[in-house]
């Protein structure tokens, strides 16, 4: 086989990704939390899209414009009753506190949707593009990867050219400094976490039409999306991309080379790597997060 | 001195239980696994209560201490177990060594998300070789040590009772011995503790290798007593998180913290598996067996001890984010 092949759907897949990283880093820049829920922010992104799809007969695709701010309000509304309420406290508790909100929101998407995988299938689902040389490239990977970088450039413009965008990056950059520039900070994180849990909520969506759909999908998400961030440097939001793709591209290639068994073998392995050897991630600052 | 002198009377107590309880084993398997949860949270409080070094991945050290003991023990049925758990020992000490060398040089959030990306590439490589039985496990027919019957339960309710006073006596110990007044002035902070001159790694390690040796003679009674083991029941994510989360609601850092957060949430959790909350709702007369929020809470109710432990976790840090024994410790 090509090694073309893999590259590509690497690439597509890793967009994605890309997307879940990109909000988790956000959140991690601005308020200075590890979000261990942000895999099951995707899970019900899936599931939104699901049943957007199997009840209301949307596009999965489409589903987007309803679950972008359905998912931001989530977020928003989150932040306010009850992370803010952990800011200032030692980071073992944010992590604790979003893995029993991860572990509230995965059991109860298993007691309501049950533990049978769901699929979501569209009339395009098993359609590819035929490309010369035998490398084909799926449909549904291909829109979703070009959506992902419609969203990405939004997000780029909103982050470097609007007031909130400049407040948020202040806030991430040093948040006494904003503070003391009149910026609400307390806003700023809210706004933070409703774009990350927008951003999960869309990469799950995304990858819906082309993954079981299950209420514990989330756990591998989150560690990938750690994996992302660390690599790309935790809180840089252009690291995160450029992470994404990295990933899509090694789990792919260890699919096609290795064995599916040991692709996030290989993906943990590559996390534990830059720890090792670059703790600032590719495009961190030096030196350790205190 | 004095908590030494309740360590004993404790389990001089506990020691007597099954004498007074009598041959019944449901409720010495409860107690077992209280033992068990309060022995794994205290092994953890050494590492995340006195070092300050929250691990996400203790079910690791749990699942080597489990699968070392069974792989050998089918293979060479006629090996002493405790061979068995010493060499499972040497297999945990060796994953922590390699967690603790790559991050202990590190900060903050990492050292936690360190280790869970080791617990799960240890938990993904057993699932994938086949030597460790993959996704069906291992059981384990047969197993004799000095004649005991270790069909019946007692022999692991002692077990388990005699590393949980192990545990419990070295904590005891590091709190006023030179190695734990490092262990706190780490934790409390490690610039401080650095310019006193503290070597900051040698000290993380030695309590993540006491933390993880002890957790893994844990895991291999456990495959002793249950037989059986996979990777959901000994390497899940959801086994750290539980440990933590007993040390949590009794109170981190504390000597008894994990005592009591294990005699809280381990019956809780059998309450819920076997449907004693729901039965009882029912017979108190709050819900109708027949109506729609019966029929779902007798369906439901036991699959949902995970999720009563998401609510706990979020209420408990909220809340009582010092745990119960935290209420009552003086502020230093």
């Amino acid at each position: 086989m090509s090694f073309l092949q893999p590259l590509l759907s690497g690439i597509l897949t890793g967009g994605v990704y890309a997307l879940a990283g990109i909000g988790m880093s956000l959140v991690f820049g601005v308020m200075n939390i590890s979000n261990f829920a942000h895999g099951d922010l995707m899970m019900l992104g899936m599931y939104l899209a699901y049943f957007a799809f199997t009840l209301l007969h949307i596009d999965p695709y489409l589903s987007l414009v309803l679950i972008i701010p359905t998912a931001f309000l989530f977020g928003y509304v989150l932040e306010k009753l009850l992370i803010n309420r952990v800011i200032n406290h030692p980071h073992q508790n944010q992590i604790l506190l979003t893995i029993g909100l991860g572990l509230i929101m995965s059991n109860t998407a298993l007691l309501a949707f049950t533990s049978d995988p769901k699929i979501l299938t569209t009339s395009y689902s098993s359609s590819a593009f035929n490309l010369a040389g035998g490398i084909s490239i799926s449909v549904p990977l291909l829109l979703s990867f070009l959506i992902t970088c419609v969203i990405i450039t939004i997000l780029y413009v909103f982050l470097s050219k609007s007031t909130t965008g400049m407040a948020l990056r202040a806030t991430s950059q040093n948040r006494e400094a904003a503070q003391l520039m009149g910026i609400n900070v307390a806003k700023m994180s809210a706004i933070a976490f409703g774009i990350g849990t927008a951003l999960a909520a869309t990469a799950g969506a995304l990858i819906a039409p082309t993954y079981y759909i299950h209420p514990l999908a989330g756990h591998s998400f989150l560690l990938k999306a750690f994996t992302i961030c660390v690599l790309g440097g935790l809180g840089s939001v252009v690291g995160a991309g450029v992470g994404g793709v990295i990933i899509g591209v090694v789990e792919s290639m260890s699919s096609t080379y290795l064995s599916s068994d040991w692709k996030d073998v290989v993906v943990f392995m590559i996390f534990l790597a830059v720890l090792l050897f670059r703790p600032q991630g590719l495009f961190g600052n030096k030196g350790g997060q205190s | 001195m004095k908590q030494i002198a309740l360590i004993t009377i404790l389990a001089a107590a506990a020691f007597a239980l099954p004498l007074v309880i009598g041959e019944n084993p449901y409720i010495t398997g409860i107690l077992i696994s209280v033992l068990m949860m309060a022995a794994l949270s205290s092994a953890w409080n050494i590492l995340g209560g006195y070092a300050g070094q929250y691990s996400f991945g203790h079910a690791a050290y749990f699942g080597a201490g489990a699968y070392t003991t069974l792989i050998l023990l089918t293979i060479y049925p006629t090996l002493n177990p405790l061979i068995c758990v010493a060499l499972g020992i040497i297999a945990a000490s060796i994953i922590a060594l390699i967690t603790g060398s790559i991050v202990f040089r590190l900060r903050g959030h990492y050292f936690g998300l360190a280790s869970i990306a080791v617990a799960e590439i240890v938990r993904l490589s057993v699932l994938n070789f086949d030597f460790t039985g993959g996704a069906q496990g291992i059981l384990l027919s047969d197993v004799s040590l000095w004649g005991l019957d270790l069909n019946s339960k007692n022999p692991f309710y002692y077990g388990m009772l005699l590393v949980l006073v192990v545990t419990l006596g070295i904590t005891a110990y590091l709190r006023t011995s030179k190695t734990g007044y490092y262990l706190q002035a780490i934790r409390e902070d490690q610039d401080a503790a650095s310019s006193l001159g503290i070597n900051l790694s040698y000290y993380k390690n030695k309590s993540l290798l006491i933390s993880a040796a002890l957790t893994s003679v844990l895991g291999s009674l456990y495959g002793l007593y249950i037989r059986f083991i996979d990777t959901s029941a000994v390497l899940d994510l959801r086994l750290s998180i539980e440990i933590i989360l007993t040390a949590i609601i009794g109170g981190v850092g504390t000597l008894w913290g994990p005592v009591v957060g294990a005699l809280l949430l381990v019956p809780l959790a059998e309450m819920l598996r076997s449907n004693l909350l729901g039965d009882t709702l029912v017979k108190a007369g709050l819900v109708s067996e027949t109506s729609a929020l019966g029929i779902f809470l007798k369906e439901n109710l036991a699959h949902a001890h995970v999720l009563v432990y998401g609510i706990i976790t979020v209420l408990c840090i909220l809340y009582l984010p010092k745990g119960i024994l935290g209420l009552f410790r003086r502020t230093k």
